[in-house]
């Protein structure tokens, strides 16, 4: 059943042995301890294509008062064992700054591995998004077309594992889910009555995705599916007449400011219960989106940088469309809002990069899957705490203790105008402290 | 909060039996009041390709029609504005189906099946309509006290607190004023977002007549409901709040009628205009401009009857999420 997915241009195999292998696959191999020499490696990176995030360097101060409050609060000296990575995210508690996403339209997630990946992610209690048209494509679940594919299983699977007091499940809408009525199903389901008792259902209004900014969902059909559903989304037999095979393409919306500020109104008056997030694509105004967002009650807000998706995406827009994640996350500015960002996470720099660029936690899509396809029992499992054993690494390293502490003076190689001034703009006690070590 | 016994020991309870006499005469005097003002009735459609989106947090109920997925009504709105294509003033007594949010089922003021008196008429304002439902209200509580004193007596129904619904005006709040007065209470009421079913239950706790809320803000309701032009962001809406702790018995509005407008708002509301093909059509080559409303038939009875529960109001009670006959 495993190692059926790829995943082209993602460190592949690095997320297989990390969801074999645990946090001992953050570290040199085993065996060559004592016999082989480190140093300067680009192991990490290698598998990866270089991007902005990529170039971007984690700076530890020499001296620390932050490891000074750690250590009067301790009362000994403090290790990388004394990170606290627990977090809110978008209304949630989670206990490391992650969250699962959502992985597309295509039908990737859908089926074992996407409930394998909710299993494991509500026994870690990690807030997760469920999306992929799941409703239009594979059911709800409710009458008769209960199977393994639908959003009710993966809902039920998550809840099954899940701790008290952590974790959540945000459903996500797009325009084409609406017809479904997707949210209002979930709202009303006793499946999800638990998670809206307590506080841990949240719905994301989805604008467009990191791999086809400007574009809606796509996905390739059988003719007969394809023209099932013509009514919904524009089937197009862009692969020719030697094959049954058709692309379909939903539509991405249509939004301005007034729209999207009363679509999360809206969100907020019909459904008061649910946590509302907002998964944004890296648009070049991705600063005044994300600012209508949570100034009109958004929860959080989703930064969905070029490098993210599922990889189903033209060949053009992989390569050329859209910002990076690193320049989306230096353009807004979350200061206490909550971000998340998300575009080739899979392992602790990345994540703890993105985080001193302002977000509150990470999203992992494709790392997600692979691992679960890697171990369905324990590979997602295995893959959370090898992250988490890296960010705690890291944060130690860097004289911090908690996740909100990072800040971009613990970066290296942000463009001037993105580099952390000497006076904080962020007056933050605690920013403030970290300025005074800004190099 | 009780539940619906079986539909024997329900139907053939005194109770139930003096309710339903009540609730005939509510039907019969509205029928007879708008008949006599030139309104001409009609039958409401069940199913239809679309319907009312504005019902917070509610599901649709699909219907597979020869393929096609439709839905049954949770309100007629969009047909009561066709309508007027046939006729300047109508009224149905429309059955509306809504999978409400199970914690629904604890607020005493919803079922998932049950009736609207809807009133649509073309060219009127918000103040013609507001005229016509403070008249209509008041004329069926007249009635009812007049005609169902035994009923109301078999109820224990205090008819003096009724009866002061008639003593004047309904008195009239802005939806601004709703939430500070809530909010002086002590009760957390978003700005953005409609009167929540607990702010609601407290301002109707503190009435001694039915008042109305008006100036709604946009993103709270439906896209037909027609927007200030004097105060952007706000609707030219309200909605009808019964004293004594029962809480809203009616929506109603101004509509919109430009077809831009309608589209814009539709996206709003975070759906794909697609779905309204044969609304929009019609909005596109002009539907009349009109205001109306839709009176909760069951919420009314549960008033005028001084009910506990309104599915106390209905013969045949779905409350939210409960299988029932």
């Amino acid at each position: 059943m495993t190692g059926k997915l790829t995943a082209a241009g993602f460190p592949e195999g690095l997320v297989r042995a990390r969801a074999r292998s645990g946090p001992a696959a953050a570290l040199p191999a085993l065996e060559d301890y004592a016999l082989a020499m480190f140093g300067g490696s680009d192991t990490l990176s290698r598998e990866t294509a270089h991007d902005m995030m990529d170039t971007l360097r984690l700076v530890p101060p020499i001296l620390m008062p932050r490891r000074l409050e750690k250590l009067i609060d301790l009362g000994r000296e403090p290790l990388y064992t004394d990170v606290a990575l627990d977090t809110g995210v978008g209304g949630f508690n989670s206990p490391l700054p992650l969250v699962i996403s959502a992985l597309g339209s295509t039908n990737l997630a859908g089926g074992h591995i996407g409930n394998a990946v909710a299993r494991q992610a509500g026994r870690r209690g990690v807030p997760m998004v469920i999306g992929e048209n799941v409703v239009p494509s594979s059911g709800y679940g409710r009458l008769g077309d209960a199977d393994h594919r639908s959003l009710r299983t993966r809902i039920s699977a998550y809840c099954a594992e899940l701790p008290d007091g952590l974790g959540g499940v945000a459903v996500q809408q797009s325009t084409e889910d609406a017809d479904a009525e997707v949210w209002n199903l979930v709202y009303s389901d006793p499946t999800t009555l638990p998670l809206l008792e307590s506080g841990r259902l949240a719905f994301e209004l989805k604008l467009g995705q990191g791999a086809k900014p400007g574009l809606g969902g796509m996905s390739v059909v059988d003719a007969p599916d394809g023209a099932a559903t013509e009514g919904q989304f524009t089937v197009d037999p862009v692969f020719g007449t030697g094959t049954s095979r058709m692309l379909r393409s939903a539509t991405p919306g249509t939004f301005t400011q007034e729209i999207l500020h009363r679509q999360i109104i809206l969100m907020r008056n019909n459904f008061p219960r649910a946590r509302i997030w907002v998964k944004l694509p890296p648009g070049r105004d991705i600063a005044t989106a994300a600012g209508i967002a949570w100034a009109a009650g958004a929860d959080a807000v989703t930064i969905d940088g070029a490098e993210a998706g599922t990889g189903w995406a033209p060949l053009s827009f992989m390569d050329h469309v859209g910002l990076p994640l690193a320049e989306c996350l230096m353009r807004i500015a979350p200061g206490d809002a909550c971000c998340i960002a998300s575009g080739r996470m899979w392992e602790g720099t990345r994540a703890v990069k993105a985080l001193a660029l302002g977000a509150r936690a990470v999203g992992l899509g494709r790392a997600a899957f692979l691992a679960a396809d890697e171990d369905p029992e324990r590979g997602l499992l295995n893959l959370l705490d090898c992250c988490a054993f890296e960010m705690r690494l890291l944060l130690s390293a860097l004289g911090k203790y908690t996740v909100a502490e990072v800040g971009r003076e613990d970066l290296w190689g942000l463009p001037p105008a993105a580099a952390p001034v000497s006076t904080p703009a962020n007056p933050q006690p605690i920013r403030t402290i970290d300025s005074e070590e800004t190099p | 909060m009780t539940l619906p016994p079986d539909p024997r020991t329900h139907l053939a309870s005194g109770t139930t039996r003096a309710v339903l006499r009540i609730q005939h005469r509510i039907l019969d005097t509205v029928r007879a009041h708008l008949t006599g003002l030139g309104f001409t009735e009609l039958l409401p459609p069940i199913i239809g390709p679309v319907t009312d989106p504005g019902a917070r947090g509610a599901k649709q109920v699909d219907v597979d029609y020869y393929g096609h997925r439709y839905k049954l009504m949770t309100s007629a709105i969009l047909y009561k504005q066709a309508a007027l294509f046939a006729f300047d003033k109508i009224f149905f007594i429309a059955p509306n189906i809504r999978l409400e949010p199970l914690e629904t089922a604890r607020t005493g003021r919803h079922l998932a099946e049950f009736h609207q008196i809807d009133v649509e008429v073309a060219g009127a304002s918000r103040s013609d309509i507001l005229e016509l439902l403070e008249s209509l209200i008041s004329r069926v509580i007249e009635q009812t006290l007049h005609a169902e004193a035994a009923a109301l007596g078999e109820l224990g129904r205090d008819t003096a607190a009724l009866g002061k619904a008639l003593l004047s005006p309904f008195g009239r709040r802005t939806h601004g004023e709703a939430v500070d007065r809530l909010r002086q209470r002590g009760h957390d009421q978003s700005s953005d977002a409609e009167i929540d079913w607990q702010g609601e239950v407290l301002l109707a706790a503190e009435a001694e007549q039915p008042f109305l809320i008006t100036d709604y803000p946009k993103g709270s309701r439906g896209f037909y409901d027609r927007e200030s032009e004097q105060l952007p962001g706000f609707l030219r809406n309200f909605d009808l709040i019964a004293p004594e702790g029962y809480g809203e018995l009616c929506s109603g509005s101004e509509r919109e009628n430009d077809y831009r407008k309608i589209v814009t708002r539709i996206r709003e509301t975070g759906e794909n205009p697609a779905k309204y093909e044969w609304y929009l059509k019609a909005a596109r080559e002009g539907i009349p401009a009109s205001a109306g409303f839709g009176i909760g038939l069951e919420r009314l009875t549960r008033y005028i009857a001084g009910l506990d529960s309104v599915w106390q109001a209905s013969a045949y009670p779905k409350v939210p999420g409960v299988p029932s006959p």
